[in-house]
């Protein structure tokens, strides 16, 4: 704990000594009378000068929240008997803010607890705490400051979207699933009828064709498969604009295809293709749910000027058959060749691109709108790129519905087929 | 602001009284106290509170030149202008203190209004006291003397203390 003496104490005791001296020398009381109310304020404040003895927790009453959400913390003092006012700032991160601006917040010793109401403004792993605590006498003579309470974890998930339907994978893997595979064996959704063969079931016999035909003939199925989806983030680069970024839409449409394909029992991995590369081998259920958001939390722009292509990846990241969703913003040529490179390993891959339009605002004059003009013209050509090579490519701008950008690529891949070289 | 304003006042009424003690020395008295004035207005509105204490006694040798040069009797009226210049430097440190964007309970600022007015009352009364016991003949004129010097050496051991 750190003391602080008011200025104005020594002040005080200055005057009345000066008073006190100056009445002795020319002999007149009222210099003395003068100088008492400060000798006076002098001794108070001297006598005020005692240690608070100030104890105190940082209590967060969650350590998981959703963006746009409310997380109360409670700063609980306690033992500052000789103290009267206790001043409580929490230092807050950019992407947390205090929702009734009560931070900092002054309030009386004996009150015991200042309650701040936290809104999460944006994802992101943070550390809450300690409490900066700033305790004062009565009068103010005498200040101690401290700090109050550990670091507390908090831990603030994107917003999901709400999402209809899903893009399905033109192939599907050899485990059991929901998805219906297009390939045919045993499973309850109706695929055709052929002649029966030495082996066949008796409960497969389609007995009106039979007895059309005049032979066995069999019902066939498509089987319910589970698909493998690799969500492939871009995170070389980032468009900002305030307390938005293309980043931040990165990661929530990650989050909400995550939860929604591993809702329907398919594997999802996540591959971060940055500055900095991470990934998530493709697993199943919550624990991988969890995982890949707390993956996503740690997400951040790592800048790199080094080249890089797939082979950094480990094999089993990127599983054949599996579908890859790339999100990227088209600002690094890397992650371009990267994509292209993918497709031309066979990976059936759809791009969303995140849109950086919205986050860039060209200046007035002349030359910034033609340097702005030719950058969309190689955006454009960047597009036409991708579509050459024949892999869907949808731009999904901020405020848009992720759902209705997905549908696009859908009507595009209705008719689509594997091609294999 | 209104805190600002008070503290303000305080100084302008304690001014006031020390161009009314001697009109002998009025311009003197009015430049020291306007210079008061000004360093007051430093501390209030820029927030230099290390000027307060050359405020304070530039205001104070302006009420003592008068008081030396025009007012041979008692005045009875330095135990109001002593409390006076103690409130003046009290609303000037809150004022200070106020701008800073603190979310309060309107309980503190009820206390500190109470602490306030507890300490000039109490040094309003220690003054008047003073003046008191020294209208009274109690004798003994070298104990007193050294009385005062004593405390004197109190205040600067204390003010000697405080600043270490």
């Amino acid at each position: 704990m750190t003391r602080t003496d008011s200025p104005r104490l020594v002040v005080y005791a200055g005057l009345a000594a000066i008073g006190l001296i100056a009445g002795l020398a020319v002999g007149r009381v009222e210099l003395v009378a003068l100088a008492a109310p400060f000798a006076l304020a002098a001794a108070v404040g001297a006598s005020l000068a005692r240690d608070p003895q100030l104890r105190g927790t940082l209590v967060l009453d969650r350590e998981r929240a959703l963006e746009g959400e409310d997380v109360r913390a409670t700063v609980e003092v306690s033992g500052g008997e000789s103290a009267s006012r206790v001043d409580v700032l929490l230092p807050l991160p950019d992407e947390l803010s205090e929702r009734d601006r009560r931070n900092p917040a002054g309030v009386r010793a004996s009150a015991g607890q200042v309650e701040l109401a936290l809104r999460c403004d944006r994802w992101g792993a943070f550390r809450i705490g300690p409490a900066l605590v700033r305790v004062r006498d009565a009068l103010a003579f005498h200040t101690w400051e401290a700090t109050l309470g550990a670091g507390l974890p908090l831990r603030v998930y994107p917003s999901v979207e709400t999402m209809r339907s899903l893009l399905e994978p033109l192939e599907t893997q050899v485990y059991v699933g929901n998805q219906v595979s297009r390939t045919r064996g045993d499973g309850i959704e109706f695929a055709d009828i052929r002649e029966w063969h030495p082996g066949d079931r008796l409960r497969r016999v389609n007995w009106r064709a039979s007895a059309r035909r005049g032979e066995l003939w069999v019902n066939e199925q498509h089987p319910e498969r589970n698909t493998d989806i690799v969500l492939f983030l871009d995170t070389f680069t980032d468009a900002r604009l305030g307390t938005r970024g293309t980043l931040d839409l990165t990661v929530r449409a990650a989050a909400s295809l995550a939860h929604r394909y591993l809702q329907r029992k398919d594997r999802v991995g996540v591959v971060s293709y940055g500055g900095f590369v991470s990934w998530l081998l493709p697993a199943s259920g919550t624990r991988q749910l969890y995982r890949i958001v707390d993956s996503l939390l740690q997400m951040g722009i790592v800048l790199s000027f080094a080249t890089k292509n797939l082979d950094v990846l480990p094999r089993r990241t990127l599983p054949p058959r599996a579908l890859v969703l790339a999100l990227t913003p088209l600002l690094d040529s890397r992650s371009t060749a990267a994509l292209l490179d993918l497709r031309a390993r066979g990976f059936d891959l759809v791009v969303v691109e995140v849109s950086p339009v919205p986050f860039v605002k060209p200046f007035g004059d002349d030359l910034s709108a033609l340097s702005y003009r030719l950058w969309s013209l190689s955006r454009e050509a960047q597009r036409a790129q991708f579509e050459w090579a024949g892999i869907p490519i949808v731009s999904w701008t901020d405020g848009e519905a992720l759902d209705a950008v997905l549908e696009e690529v859908r009507a595009f891949r209705r008719y689509a087929r594997p091609v294999r070289a | 602001m209104t805190v600002a304003a008070l503290s303000a006042a305080a100084y302008g009424s304690v001014l006031a009284w020390s161009c009314l003690l001697s009109t002998r020395v009025l311009p003197l008295t009015l430049f020291l106290g306007g210079g008061g004035a000004l360093l007051l207005g430093l501390v209030l509105s820029r927030g230099h509170d290390e000027l307060l204490g050359s405020a304070l006694l530039v205001l104070a040798a302006a009420y003592v030149l008068g008081l030396l040069v025009g007012h041979h009797s008692l005045d009875e009226a330095a135990p109001l202008v002593g409390a006076g210049l103690l409130l003046c430097a009290e609303l000037a440190t809150w004022s200070l203190e106020l701008r800073f964007r603190v979310s309060l309970e309107p309980a503190l600022r009820l206390q500190r209004v109470r602490a306030v007015g507890l300490l000039v009352f109490s040094g309003l009364a220690a003054a008047s006291l003073v003046l008191v016991v020294a209208a009274t003949s109690l004798g003994g004129g070298l104990a007193w003397a050294m009385l005062g010097s004593a405390a004197a050496v109190g205040a600067i051991a204390l003010a000697a203390f405080v600043r270490r």
